[in-house]
């Protein structure tokens, strides 16, 4: 390839003076100082076009933001995990801990199927926030929620218990930023295709919609092919 | 109230007011120069962050002391207050405001009216520079010593043409004082200008002012610490209160600067076509004059800041040679001409 020639610029008298140049160049920070000092006397949140205050200002963040985890209850106030630890082992971060236990007489008001999970531990620190738990979930119980100020002071606290994770979705109520319900998606029954290729298939449509459907599907596969190892 | 005791409280007063500009200016730097890059700066401590210098200094004074095992130790300590001191020293003779008359006493708004005025200011200037070039030798680091280096190349190429245009000023005015100078501007030029210095000495202004920024380390002529090449130049291995007071000396010396150019091309104190001395009482009108020299004085320190973030550093070679070739040579026919005029006037 050719070089190309270095051309020098010749300046005119006025740039070379510099004083020309230099008063156009004040005139221009003057126009952003004016605009930037005019917007910030502007009452209200986030008047400067170019700063979001982070405390008082805050972007909206997505309907499908994937924050920090919550335990959803249903229209009654029940609790829908069933403890069955589907997302522990769809974790790739194996961050989530699941105890499962027998709903008791009398509990049926609490608890929406017959086990529960008695025990629920996140480990924020190992979370990698890829929402495949939220997939794998039967009952869409586990859900990422729209928090996002994980900040904590020690090591233990970013261990999330179920009592935090449902205070996370008491929060998210209250402000109104819970996702809305996932519609099931129709699917036509597969074809009854061989069973890996069934679980493979399954497994490359956890990251979109993930009907309920093929988690099922999913989960029976994986449950199938458990005891084979 | 006798005499030396009025002294001591002007001194007090101007010593208190040019810590007071050079704290605010810090935060004036910093919040304009956020407005101008479409950002916020400093907000938070106080209203408007007008705390913030208040914070900056508790941690500076808080921080740990470092002296470089292998620096030089008494030049090193003995570099900031050699900046700073006669930073602060060169507002003795700025004329801050008229006259005011308390307890039936006339007192003078200037701490002392020394009949060299402004060459002393000069002297101070060049004082000063010794602290750049001290400190950055005693540091016994690379950066430091380039950034002191510049500061004495730098120093030496701008304080020709500074004199050079300060000269036409005592040629144009026939007096050292800085305060005869004010007196000599009031009324009007020509009939309808302010008999200011700037209407008079409009090249010599343009140098002075230039050399004014090389004087104070400003961008764009801000070669000794400049940043992005040097770390922070002269005081790269200074940290805590040497480096707050290298920091503060700076912002002093944009004061003094400011200063002395309302008085020599600004007509100081006075307003243009009022004479507020006639319709003003005796306390009032001292007042008010020392109010008159701050707005103006404030004008100048913005437009300091308001350079800095409009125009980039100039290469080393472009400083020297606008020094050399274009100041010096322009000052010279400048005070050639104003020596003819003045001549040919008398």
């Amino acid at each position: 390839m050719p070089r190309r020639p270095v051309v020098k610029k010749e300046y005119t008298l006025g740039e070379r003076v510099y004083l020309v140049e230099i008063t156009k160049g004040l005139g221009l920070t003057w126009k952003h100082f004016v605009f930037n000092i005019k917007a910030s006397f502007r009452k209200g949140p986030h008047t400067v076009p170019t700063c979001w205050q982070y405390p008082e200002d805050r972007r909206e963040i997505a309907p499908i933001f994937r924050g920090a985890h919550m335990l959803m209850l249903n229209d009654k106030g029940q609790e829908l995990c069933v403890g069955c630890g589907m997302c522990a082992r769809a974790c790739p971060a194996k961050c989530i801990t699941v105890k499962r236990g027998k709903r008791a007489e009398g509990e049926e008001d609490k608890y929406a199927g017959k086990t529960y999970c008695a025990s629920f531990e996140i480990d924020m620190l190992r979370c990698i926030f890829c929402g495949n738990c939220e997939n794998a979930c039967p009952k869409g119980a586990l859900v990422l929620g729209p928090g996002y100020e994980l900040a904590e002071y020690d090591m233990e606290s970013c261990i999330y218990n179920k009592d935090k994770l449902l205070a996370n979705y008491h929060e998210a109520k209250a402000e109104g930023k819970l996702k809305p319900p996932k519609k099931p998606v129709p699917v036509e029954a597969p074809p009854a295709p061989p069973k890996k290729a069934a679980a493979k298939k399954a497994a490359g449509e956890k990251g979109k919609a993930a009907p309920k459907k093929e988690a099922k599907q999913a989960k029976k596969d994986e449950k199938g092919k458990k005891p084979a190892k | 109230m006798v005499d030396w005791q009025i002294d001591l409280i002007k001194v007090i007063f101007i010593w208190v007011w040019a810590l007071l500009i050079a704290v605010v200016m810090t935060w004036v730097e910093r919040r304009a120069s956020a407005m101008m890059q479409d950002r916020l700066g400093p907000n938070r401590a106080g209203p408007f962050g007008l705390l913030q210098p208040l914070a900056d200094g508790i941690k500076l004074f808080t921080k740990e002391d470092i002296i470089p095992e292998k620096a030089r130790k008494i030049l090193f300590v003995l570099g900031p207050p050699l900046f700073a001191l006669p930073a602060f020293s060169a507002y003795a003779v700025v004329p801050f405001g008229d006259k005011i008359v308390l307890g039936g006493k006339e007192i003078i708004l200037q701490v002392s009216d020394v009949n060299i005025g402004f060459l002393y200011v000069l002297a101070l200037g060049a004082i000063g520079v010794y602290g750049m070039v001290i400190g950055g030798w005693a540091s016994n680091s690379k950066y430091s010593i380039l950034g002191g280096l510049r500061a004495t190349a730098q120093l030496i190429s701008y304080e020709v043409p500074m004199g050079l245009a300060l000269l036409t000023i005592v040629l144009l005015y026939g007096t050292f004082s800085l305060r005869e100078m004010v007196l000599l501007q009031q009324g009007t030029f020509l009939g309808f200008l302010p008999n200011w210095g700037i209407f008079k000495q409009p090249l010599g202004f343009i140098i002075f002012l230039v050399a004014a920024y090389a004087e104070a380390n400003r961008v764009p002529f801000d070669l000794p610490e400049c940043e992005s090449e040097l770390v922070t130049g002269y005081h790269t291995e200074y940290g805590s209160m040497r480096l707050g007071l290298y920091l503060f000396g700076e912002y002093v010396n944009l004061g003094t600067l400011a200063a002395i150019t309302v008085c020599l091309f600004f007509g100081g104190w006075s307003l243009p076509y009022v004479d507020m001395s006639k319709f003003l009482g005796p306390v009032s009108y001292g007042i008010a004059s020392f109010m008159v020299f701050f707005l103006k004085q404030a004008f100048f320190l913005f437009l300091f800041v308001w350079v800095r973030w409009t125009v980039p550093r100039f290469r080393y070679d472009q400083l020297m040679g606008l020094g050399w070739k274009a100041l010096i040579p322009l000052g010279l026919v400048n005070l050639f001409v104003t020596a003819l005029l003045v001549q040919l006037t008398i």
